[in-house]
């Protein structure tokens, strides 16, 4: 098992860099001027607190700036975190977090002309997924980067970054005050001007990136726990979607329902000029319509999410997390915990190259990616939402819908991901997809073993809330 | 029920966050077509972000612009668009 702070206790020979001169400042170093900072943190949804309340854990001077009045508020989201990703002993606490609601189980409806199919899957004993609504939750998480020390400014945009002999080494927010910082990480979401600024974030459309809407319902707790109960719901029918897969995510007494498409030239045609048609067409579905009746929109969102992975996550004294450095598992839209776990390595990595005194490009990325790389939960996922993605999005949408039928979330996904490439390997005769698939079967182990034992981990974390 | 675009936006001047390039818009309308809140409208031989007011900040029309004649900036702080439960 990994130490608590595996990166900044070890002692290691500091490799110095006669290039770069800047001493080494500590929190209490008085040295550093009041604009002066370790490490600032851009952004305050997942990756951002998760950054500044590690990087403030390790004794380094951080500032977090957020452009909402309240964290969260300026975020659209499913909603739901993996608690195969949470049982990671870096993202327990986060167990601890305003919950709405506890997911067990999942059902996916297959809905044609003809028939509707409905799959029920309970995968284990252990709880599947924490329902959260952002705005409460990401507010939660940036008081927990305030308690471990980090400075917080909210209602604060950064507008531009500051270049020095082509080094990034600080920000501009909208009032025009200026941060500098040893290393910055840009946790600032899909299209983060700090990305596009340093041109590691290009434009992205086609099969790279999709457009979501939300529609958030209030039905009352009651109704929702008599429709809906600590279900997940996945949703397959005519027009509805494309190329993605509707859902409705229950919290405590509104759910959430999702929809959109790849930004192609097939998102819109015919009837569909709006991923609002699309939404329309879901909720007419008379299984879902009954669900809903009586209920009320309460509120409408929507964004964007770019599901590929971003060419390059660093430049000397910047890395990329989250949804910025397009970390998001394709296909399955996850990405959460992606973001949470980038997040803290971006500050580890961070505070070794602060410790080191070298913040090239390649010092950060060695650091950030051996973590990232050695995250069973991130590998296993991205491999498996990668094959599914490619097989789906070479399939007309009629033949997406009967593939659906055999591949179920969760279980499903994954014999489908080790199938493909398993059979693909036979059929070839090439051994390697072959070993690949074996590969994989065996890294996942420890994933599917999630079950009782994460409840119990959840209920020590709830008692010490 | 019927998709009830139902959202909030902060009090306070934004600012001119997105603008057109108009030495680059050709008038495709790649732009209109996948802003999903009417943000961007026709005005003469090129499309103008007149709705400004009524954007939701996902950045389509930006991505979207195979001229680059979308100029996509950042609103001020706690300006915008926010949305009720995340
Ligand atoms: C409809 C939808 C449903 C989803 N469902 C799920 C799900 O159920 N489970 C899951 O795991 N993932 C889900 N995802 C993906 C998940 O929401 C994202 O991957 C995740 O939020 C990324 O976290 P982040 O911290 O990188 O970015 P964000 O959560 O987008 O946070 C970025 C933050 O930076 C701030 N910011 C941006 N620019 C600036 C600036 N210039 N200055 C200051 N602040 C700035 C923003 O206000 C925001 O608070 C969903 C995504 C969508 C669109």
């Amino acid at each position: 098992m990994r130490t608590k702070f595996p990166t900044i206790r070890r002692n290691e020979k500091r490799k110095t860099q006669p290039s770069q001169n800047i001493t080494n400042n500590k929190k209490d170093d008085l040295s550093m001027g009041n604009s002066e900072y370790d490490i600032i943190v851009v952004g305050a949804g997942c990756a951002g607190p998760a950054a500044a309340k590690k990087a403030a854990e390790l004794g380094l001077k951080v500032l977090l700036l957020e452009k909402s009045q309240k964290p969260g508020e300026k975020n659209v989201s499913g909603t739901c975190l993996n608690m195969a990703a949470l049982v990671d002993p870096d993202l327990q606490y986060l167990m601890k977090g305003p919950i709405e609601r506890e997911i067990t189980e999942m059902h996916t409806y297959m809905i044609t002309p003809e028939r509707t199919t409905m799959m029920r899957e309970t995968p284990s004993e252990g709880l599947i997924l924490l329902s959260v609504r952002r705005d409460e939750y990401d507010a939660w998480h940036t008081e927990e980067a305030k308690k471990a020390g980090a400075e917080v400014k909210l209602s604060t945009t950064v507008m531009d970054i500051i270049e020095e002999n082509g080094t990034i080494t600080g920000v501009v927010t909208d009032s025009g005050e200026k941060y500098f910082g040893k290393v910055i990480i840009d946790a600032a979401g899909v299209n983060s001007i700090i990305g596009r600024k340093a041109g590691l974030i290009p434009k992205r459309k086609g099969d790279k990136m999709i457009l979501y809407t939300i529609l958030n319902v209030w039905l009352g707790e009651e109704v929702v726990n008599e429709r809906f109960g600590n279900s997940i719901y996945y949703f397959l029918g005519p027009n509805t979607q494309h190329k993605t897969w509707p859902w409705i995510f229950p919290k405590k007494d509104v759910v959430t329902i999702g929809t959109g498409g790849y930004m192609d030239d097939d998102l819109f045609k015919g009837d569909i000029k709006s991923v609002n048609d699309y939404m329309q067409n879901l909720i007419d579905l008379p299984i879902i319509k009954e669900k809903l009746e009586g209920g009320k929109v309460e509120a409408w969102g929507l964004h964007l999410e770019f599901d590929e992975e971003v060419e390059k996550r660093t430049k000397d004294r910047l890395i990329l997390t989250g949804e910025a450095g397009g970390f998001v598992i394709p296909f399955l839209g996850e990405g959460m915990p992606e973001a949470l776990f980038t997040g803290i390595y971006a500050a580890e990595a961070a505070a070794k190259a602060i410790e080191a005194n070298d913040f090239s490009a390649e010092f950060l990325e060695e650091h950030f990616m051996s973590r990232i790389n050695e995250n069973v939960f991130m590998q296993s996922f991205r491999y498996i939402a990668d094959l599914n993605k490619k097989s789906i999005m070479s399939m007309p949408d009629q033949e997406i819908a009967a593939m659906m039928q055999n591949v179920v979330i969760g279980g499903g996904f994954i014999s489908n991901a080790i199938h493909t490439s398993w059979m693909k390997g036979a059929e070839e005769d090439d051994m390697g997809l072959v070993q690949d698939a074996k590969d994989f079967y065996d890294l996942i182990q420890p994933y599917r073993q999630v079950g009782s034992e994460s409840v119990e981990i959840y209920k020590k974390m709830r008692a010490e809330k | 029920m019927k998709v009830d675009m139902k959202v909030d936006y902060y009090p306070g001047d934004t600012g001119e966050f997105i603008k057109v390039d108009e030495e680059k818009c050709t008038g495709c309308g790649d732009c209109a077509k996948f802003c999903t809140r009417n943000v961007w409208v026709k005005d003469g031989e090129i499309y103008r972000p007149k709705n400004l007011k009524d954007c939701a900040e996902c950045g389509a029309c930006w991505n979207i612009c195979d001229f680059d004649a979308v100029i996509f900036g950042e609103p001020k702080g706690g300006t915008g668009v926010r949305f009720e439960f995340g």
